[in-house]
């Protein structure tokens, strides 16, 4: 009897551990929970300090768009833009500067701001948008434009954004993660156009190997491979233990040098190209055979973008591959830590590789964009107001802001931005990032997740050499044509 | 006396439907609504499409799954022979008179179950770390240089790399809960035992074993189904990879649900983890009884 209840006990304790262990698809009804409380953390008045000066003549180049909103009331905005970021990112200061000055110019709208870091961000917005809860105005990541689109999610934008005041002034380019086949647009692109793929290399390092600037071909880094491992350094040191990295930060510029912008064009159009195709399956061969080479430091698998930059600021390693977002953290510190070695920081793309199509190549775009929830339709009002703060958060305002502040470039194109006040190596990668090289798209701003985290695991097995390249291209081809 | 302090019946039901309600929220409706949800394409977003038992004829044949339940039933089996045998040696050196300040030992071997799963898995990846990490500079150090590597990238060493912080974790968690086992046993068991020139492997396996039987079972029990649902020290430490070669159940399940966005799936995963980790668990309840039958008690 004893024994039986002991059983029956430890039986319903374990089985009430398991539960909760493995609730994890059913998780969307607490979802909503989380909205309510989280705004806690971060419903802030306007940010000290950043919105001094900006916030007085902004008022008034507001003032006409702002005189017409008739809504009073909450206005829910979702996004990842925290303060902590926003020390040194140029895209994340901007984009609260906006925010307080919208605040300011509508009193009467209390815009409650849900702020959560960019990987928590992902995972919140994703459980939202499952429990059909969005918020009111969020950032729309492009790869979930078609599926959330289709779900009636988001609103369609493309009568708002051509009534735009500044829609003479937006960058078309920057649209196409946002858009769907039949022309749709769903969310003005926010933020900055930063590069994913920039070689951040020392300067003195490669000056003591005997290249005067970072190596034109593969070939050479090879070579300068020799003399780096002789010195017992790294040569380029890289961060993939979040799996993510190899793809934006390598893979999508390296698949466009071996496909050529057409091959990647055709896969968001479902026009005929496929993972398997021969170009991409060299392109991974080609990434395969970069990792085996002993070029990257040997751990590039077990550690992170944040760890690798790290072995390039301690200069265990003579070049770093990253995106725009390491590159602001590597000259921040720098710049405080060793002046000497931040002006010795050159910018280049990815060497030319043998048999690719293209070089000089970088991804470039805005990988997110503001959007609105399809459900204020509704209420004309609030909808008049959600557009009036994507407008202002997207316009020239904001690229004004982070051009002058930081040499960025925003979705409006702002003539003639003054680089003189910045210093020789911000110059160098705002001439690197927007006018010396060729860009390309971003891969996992496109398609679908799904088939980004296939392709993204296999990548992953394919840089240990435990697969091969047409392995890889395989699962994404079946994860592609299962899911888009 | 007795029946003027008791409550009435329908007080004790009052108290008692406040957790019952809660247990039943946060345990019943999202497991049967994971069912529910299991039987559709869900990408998220409230358009569903039904489609009956696809998700499961899915998960039969999903290599990753199966792959990720093998991790699991690794953990377990490391985690059975780690956490709680260890634990019994322990328990039983810690109980020898030959050993000094009990309560320290206590303590400190409780200790590193206290510290949440986040922080430990972030000591031990500085561990493993290949440039900055102890285990390397150790074998470095005492001139195996040969040896060092870095470490949970390999996908043949990574599951066991990843065992060790856990079985390093509840060692003590297990430690607690057999001491208060053999503390009930009557102390002259052992002094007749010793009397009768019983060494201490047999007192061991003959005597502390059977006494504790019923303990042990539950600590096999919490330690399978503890196992069954690892995820957050594995997660801090390699997000199941390289490639999927550190990948569990429960951690399949999340990036299935919201790494790649397939609610539907996902949550035909986690029904399907249910299920397996009920047979696990039932079948270990099974093993172990069989096994103690033939220690002569019950």
């Amino acid at each position: 009897m004893k024994k039986k209840l002991v059983s029956i006990l430890v039986c319903s304790t374990m089985v009430a551990s398991m539960l909760t262990g493995c609730g994890g698809g059913a998780e969307e009804a607490p979802a909503p929970a989380a909205t309510e409380e989280a705004p806690a953390v971060e419903e802030e008045a306007p940010a000290p300090a950043e919105e001094e000066a900006p916030a007085a003549d902004a008022a008034e180049g507001e003032a006409p768009a702002a005189e017409g909103l008739a809504y009073t009331g909450d206005l829910n905005l979702m996004h990842y833009s925290t303060s902590e970021e926003s020390e040194g990112n140029g895209g994340s200061d901007g984009f609260r500067t906006m925010i307080a000055e919208w605040k300011a110019a509508n009193p009467n709208i209390n815009l409650v701001e849900n702020v959560l870091a960019n990987d928590e961000y992902k995972t919140q917005i994703a459980t939202l948008a499952a429990a059909d809860d969005l918020p009111d105005v969020f950032l729309l990541q492009g790869m979930n434009t078609k599926a959330w689109a289709e779900q009636g999610l988001v609103m369609d934008l493309t009568d708002i954004i051509a009534q735009s005041p500044y829609a003479a002034d937006y960058q078309e380019a920057y649209y196409t993660p946002f858009k769907t086949a039949d022309g749709k647009v769903y969310a003005l692109p926010a933020l900055t156009g930063g590069t994913c793929t920039v070689v951040v290399y020392d300067k003195q390092m490669w000056k003591d190997a005997g290249f005067d600037s970072f190596p034109a071909t593969w070939d050479e880094v090879l070579t300068a491979k020799d003399y780096f491992s002789g010195e017992g350094i790294d040569t380029i040191a890289f961060g993939n233990s979040g799996k993510w990295q190899a793809n934006s930060c390598f893979m999508s510029t390296i698949g466009t040098m071996f496909t050529g912008k057409d091959w990647f064009q055709s896969i968001i159009d479902k026009g005929g190209a496929a993972f398997t195709d021969d170009e991409q399956v060299a392109a991974l061969k080609f990434a395969q055979d970069a990792f085996a080479s002993g070029v990257f430091n040997a751990d590039f698998n077990a550690v992170s973008n944040e760890d690798a930059r790290e072995y390039y600021i301690a200069g265990d390693a003579a070049a770093f591959i990253g995106g725009n977002w390491d590159v602001s953290y590597i000259m921040a510190t720098l710049l405080e830590a060793d002046e000497e070695k931040y002006n010795n920081i050159g910018f280049a793309t990815f060497p030319s590789i043998e048999g690719a199509k293209m070089s000089n190549v970088q991804n470039i775009g805005m990988g997110y964009g503001m959007a609105i929830n399809a459900k204020l339709a509704d209420d004309p009002d609030k909808l008049a107001a959600a557009v009036d703060l994507i407008y202002k958060l997207t316009g020239p305002d904001f690229s004004n802001f982070v051009a002058t502040n930081y040499a960025l470039g925003g979705l409006t194109a702002v003539d003639n931005v003054d680089l003189s006040a910045f210093d020789q190596i911000t110059q160098d990668f705002y001439n690197w990032s927007y006018v010396d090289t060729e860009p390309c798209e971003i891969y996992d701003s496109y398609v679908s997740s799904a088939v980004w985290d296939v392709y993204n695991t296999e990548l992953q097995n394919l840089l240990n050499g435990d697969t091969d390249a047409e392995s890889v291209a395989a699962a994404a081809q079946a994860s592609y044509e299962a899911n888009y | 006396m007795l029946r003027s302090i008791k409550p009435k019946g329908w007080k004790i039901a009052l108290y008692l439907c406040i957790p019952v309600i809660w247990y039943v929220f946060s345990v019943f409706v999202p497991l049967i609504t994971a069912v529910f949800y299991s039987f559709f394409e869900w990408k998220g977003g409230p358009k569903k499409t039904f489609i009956g038992l696809d998700n499961y004829v899915s998960l039969i044949k999903d290599g990753t799954f199966w792959q990720s339940f093998g991790h699991n039933i690794y953990l377990v089996v490391a985690c059975i022979i780690g956490q709680v045998g260890i634990a019994f040696v322990f328990v039983l050196i810690v109980n020898s008179r030959l050993v000094k300040l009990k309560g320290i030992h206590r303590t400190f071997g409780f200790f590193p179950s206290t510290i949440s799963a986040v922080c430990i898995g972030f000591i031990w990846t500085m561990i493993y770390d290949y440039k900055r990490g102890i285990l390397n500079w150790f074998l470095t150090a005492t001139g195996h240089e040969d040896s060092v590597q870095v470490w949970l990238n390999n996908p043949k060493l990574v599951m066991f790399l990843v065992a060790i912080p856990l079985v390093w974790q509840f060692i003590g968690y297990y430690m607690v809960i057999l001491l208060s086992a053999i503390s009930s046993v009557d102390a002259e068991i052992f002094e007749v035992a010793e009397l009768d020139g019983a060494n201490a492997f047999q007192r061991a396996i003959y005597i502390v074993l059977p006494l504790i039987k019923n303990t042990l079972l539950v600590c096999i029990t919490l330690c399978v189904a503890g196992n069954m649902k690892a995820f957050d020290h594995i997660f801090t430490m390699t997000e199941g990879g390289p490639g999927t070669s550190s990948m569990v159940m429960a951690m399949y399940g999340y990036k299935i649900s919201f790494a790649q966005m397939n609610m539907g799936y996902g949550s035909a995963i986690s029904v399907g983890i249910f299920i397996v980790s009920l047979i696990v668990i039932g079948g270990s309840q099974k093993l172990v009884n069989l096994i103690m039958q033939g220690k002569g008690v019950d």
